[in-house]
C-alpha cells in the first residue's frame, strides 16, 4: 500500500478521534494490558516466569484483554517513554517487571491517574502504582533443609548478582534452613557484581566447588550453576524456574516463582473496577513461591521434613527468620521467640552466623 | 596446593576466549583495519556453535561452524569498510549491535537446555602425574590449540614474508600498493581471519565453557578482547600475558570472596581491570618507545586514489 499524504492525514485524524472518545466508551472495549521487561525474553529464569504471568491472564480472561509486551527496556529514559506510550495508547494496566523500572513508573503514573501500574519488587507506592514481590526466603529455607541433610562437607555455596537485601536475605534463609539440620554448616556467598554473565557464574560455581562446597545455589538468571554442579557431581538448588533440565541428578529442588495469581488478580480487579494500589507480598502460602519436585536422590525422611517445613511455614507455625538469629560477628539480631519484622526482612543487609563473605 | 591448581586451571579456561578473539584482532589491526565488532561476531559464533552442538552434529562441527559464522559476519564488515569505505568505527559498532540481535534470533528456542561441555584431553599417564599432570595436562583441546596459536601468529607476523607484507599494508597502504601488493585483498584476508577467531571464541564460550545458550552470553568479553589488543601493544605474546593476567584476577577475586577476605566484593570485582591498568602503565613507563600503533589503523584506503 502506498502511503500518500492524504491517507496519512486521514489516519492521524482517525487516531485523534479514537483518543477523543469518552472514557466510558473505552471501558466497554477490551482491557489493554502492557508488560515492560528490562531484560530480553528468555526461556528460563526471571523474565520467563513473568511471561507465564501474562499467559495466565490470557487463559483466564481470553477475549476480554489485549496484551502488549515490551522487552529489553533497561535504560530508565527508554522505560519512561515506553510507559508513556503504553498509557497514552489506552493501556489501563501496566506491569513493570524489574526493580530498575521503578523510577520511570513513578514519573509516568501520576500523569495517567485512571490507569493502574503494578511494579514487581518495587518499594514506592502511589495512588495508582502498586507493588508485588515474592517471599523468596520461605522457599530458600526449605531448600536449605535439603542442603543441610545432603551436604557431606558441611559447606554450601551461594552465587548472587549484587549484595542487596533481595539477594542477601534469601542467602541467609538458605543457610538458616541448613543450620536447622546441622548447626555447624557454613555457606560461602559470592557476588558477581553483574546481573548477567553466564561465564562468570560458571567461574564462581567452580571456585565454590574447588573450595569444598557441595551444594550450590545460584540466585541468578540462568541454569549455569545447576549445570556446573551436575558436571562436578555435587548438589545444587535452582532459582526462578525449575532447572531440572540443566542438572537432573544435581538439582535438589528449585525455588520457582509463580506470579500468575498476582497477574490475574490485578487484571480482574481492573476489569471489575475494584483495583487498588497495594503491596502484595506472597510466599509459599499464596502459591507465589513454589518448590520444584524434590530430587529422587533425597531420602524419604528428608523429603518428609521438607514437606513438614512447607506446611509449617504456610500455617505460620514456622518463620524462617525466627529467633534466635546471630549475625556473623555473633551479635544477637533476632531474640529467641521473636521474628524479624517485614521491614527488616526487606532491608536485610547483614549476614547470619556461619556465612562466609563480605557485603562491602 | 590443590586450591592453587584450581585457580590456575580456572585462569587458563577463563583466558582462552579472550585470547582467541584478541589474537584475531591483532592480525586485523596490524593490517590497518579496526574492527570493533568482536562482541557481535563472538555472539554469532556462540549461537551457531550451540545450534550445531544441540542438533547432534558433535563438538568439532560446532567449532568449525562457529568459526565460519564469525568469518561470514566479518565479511559483512569487510564489505562496508573495504568496498564502501565506510567509517570503520561505525561499521564495527554496527556489526556488534547486529550480531547481538542476529545471535538472539539464531538461538531462539535453545535457551532451556544445556549441551555437554568439552571434556579435558585424556593424556593417559601424563594427566595423572602429581602436580605436573593437573597443571599441564588436564585441559580441553581448545586451550592447547589457543596457546599454540600465540607462537603461530607471532611467527607469521614477524618471521614470514606474508606477515611483513601485512604489516606494511597496516603501516602504509600507499607504499604497499605502489610496489604492487593487493591492499584490499590482504585486508580482507585479515578481517576474515579475525572474524573466524572471534567466532571460535564465541563457540568456546557456548559449547566448551558454559554449555548453555543465553542471549548476550559473552557479557562484554568482546570489548575486553579489544582492549587487550591495545594492552598487548599489538604483540601476540603480550596478548597471552594480558589474557592470563585478566583471567587470573577474575578467578582469584572469586576465590578471595569465598575465603571471606575482609574486602568489599565490589572492590574485588574491580581487581582484574585495576591490575590490567596498573601493568599497562608500568610497562609503558621509562622507555622512549612508541606504542606500536599501526600507522594506518582505521584509515580507509582506496587503491589508486
Amino acid at each position: 500500500m502506498q502511503v500518500t499524504r492524504r491517507k496519512l492525514l486521514q489516519g492521524t485524524a482517525a487516531m485523534a478521534g479514537a483518543f477523543a472518545l469518552p472514557r466510558a466508551a473505552l471501558a466497554q472495549d477490551v482491557l489493554k494490558i502492557g508488560q515492560v521487561n528490562a531484560s530480553p525474553a528468555a526461556e528460563i529464569g526471571w523474565s520467563k516466569q513473568h511471561a507465564l504471568g501474562i499467559e495466565a491472564i490470557k487463559s483466564a480472561l481470553g477475549d476480554k484483554v489485549e496484551i502488549t509486551v515490551v522487552d529489553n527496556t533497561f535504560l530508565p529514559q527508554d522505560a519512561e517513554r515506553v510507559f508513556r506510550e503504553l498509557a497514552s495508547s489506552g493501556h489501563k494496566l501496566m506491569f513493570g517487571t524489574s526493580f530498575s523500572l521503578g523510577q520511570p513508573m513513578q514519573k509516568v503514573a501520576p500523569a495517567f491517574p485512571d490507569a493502574a501500574f503494578e511494579h514487581c519488587s518495587g518499594i514506592v507506592h502511589l495512588d495508582n502504582l502498586g507493588t508485588f514481590e515474592a517471599k523468596y526466603y520461605e522457599g530458600m529455607y526449605v531448600a536449605g533443609i535439603a542442603a543441610g541433610h545432603m551436604s557431606k562437607t558441611g559447606k554450601l555455596g551461594f552465587v548472587g548478582g549484587f549484595p542487596i537485601p533481595d539477594i542477601v536475605g534469601p542467602g541467609n534463609a538458605f543457610l538458616l534452613g541448613a543450620r536447622s539440620v546441622n548447626p555447624a554448616i557454613t555457606c560461602s556467598i559470592v557476588f558477581m557484581n553483574s546481573w548477567f554473565d553466564p561465564g562468570k557464574e560458571k567461574e564462581a560455581a567452580q571456585a565454590l566447588i574447588a573450595q569444598g562446597a557441595d551444594v550450590i545455589l545460584g540466585m541468578t538468571d540462568t541454569g549455569v550453576c545447576v549445570q556446573v554442579a551436575q558436571e562436578a557431581g555435587v548438589w545444587s538448588v535452582g532459582y526462578a524456574s525449575d532447572l531440572t533440565s540443566f542438572g537432573p541428578d544435581s538439582q535438589l529442588t528449585s525455588i520457582v516463582l509463580d506470579w500468575s495469581s498476582e497477574y490475574v488478580a490485578a487484571a480482574e480487579a481492573v476489569l471489575a473496577g475494584t483495583w487498588k494500589s497495594e503491596s502484595n507480598w506472597g510466599g509459599l502460602n499464596e502459591g507465589v513461591v513454589t518448590l520444584a519436585p524434590f530430587n529422587a536422590g533425597i531420602p524419604e525422611d528428608v523429603r518428609a521434613k521438607m514437606d513438614e517445613a512447607v506446611a509449617a511455614i504456610k500455617s505460620g507455625a514456622l518463620h524462617p527468620y525466627g529467633g534466635e538469629i546471630k549475625d556473623v560477628d555473633g551479635a544477637v539480631k533476632v531474640a529467641a521467640g521473636e521474628v524479624l519484622s517485614d521491614g527488616d526482612i526487606r532491608s536485610m543487609n547483614w549476614l547470619v552466623e556461619g556465612m562466609i563473605g563480605t557485603l562491602g | 596446593m590443590e586450591l592453587w591448581i584450581a585457580i590456575f586451571a580456572g585462569t587458563m579456561t577463563a583466558a582462552t576466549p579472550l585470547l582467541l578473539a584478541a589474537l584475531g584482532e591483532v592480525v586485523v589491526e596490524k593490517s590497518g583495519v579496526l574492527n570493533l565488532g568482536i562482541e557481535g561476531m563472538m555472539l554469532i559464533g556462540a549461537a551457531v556453535a550451540f545450534w550445531l552442538a544441540i542438533s547432534g552434529w558433535g563438538l568439532p562441527a560446532a567449532f568449525v561452524g562457529g568459526a565460519l559464522a564469525g568469518l561470514l559476519s566479518s565479511a559483512l564488515f569487510a564489505a562496508l569498510a573495504l568496498l564502501f569505505m565506510a567509517n570503520q568505527s561505525a561499521s564495527g559498532l554496527a556489526l556488534a549491535i547486529f550480531g547481538t540481535g542476529l545471535s538472539a534470533m539464531i538461538g531462539m528456542g535453545f535457551g532451556s537446555q544445556p549441551v555437554a561441555t568439552l571434556k579435558a584431553l585424556d593424556l593417559g599417564g601424563l594427566s595423572d602425574l602429581p602436580l605436573i599432570g593437573p597443571l599441564l595436562f588436564s585441559f580441553d583441546p581448545m586451550v592447547y590449540l589457543t596457546l599454540a596459536t600465540v607462537p603461530a601468529v607471532w611467527w607469521f607476523l614477524t618471521r614470514t614474508k606474508s606477515g611483513l607484507i601485512l604489516r606494511m599494508v597496516g603501516e602504509s597502504p600507499e607504499n604497499a600498493h605502489a610496489i604492487g601488493y593487493p591492499v584490499l585483498k590482504i585486508r580482507l584476508a585479515a578481517i576474515l581471519f579475525g572474524g573466524a577467531m572471534a567466532g571460535l571464541a564465541g563457540a568456546y564460550l557456548s559449547v566448551a565453557y558454559v554449555g548453555i545458550w543465553v542471549e548476550n552470553m559473552t557479557a562484554g568479553r568482546g570489548w575486553i578482547a579489544l582492549s587487550l589488543v591495545v594492552f598487548a601493544a599489538w604483540r601476540p605474546w603480550r596478548a597471552l600475558a594480558g589474557a592470563v593476567l585478566f583471567g587470573g584476577f577474575t578467578i582469584l577475586q572469586l576465590h578471595g570472596q569465598i575465603l571471606g577476605l575482609p574486602l568489599p566484593s565490589e572492590a574485588l570485582s574491580a581487581l582484574p581491570y585495576l591490575a590490567t591498568i596498573i601493568v599497562l602503565v608500568a610497562i609503558s613507563q621509562g622507555r622512549k618507545r612508541r606504542l606500536d600503533v599501526p600507522a594506518s589503523l582505521a584509515r580507509p584506503y582506496r587503491p589508486g586514489a
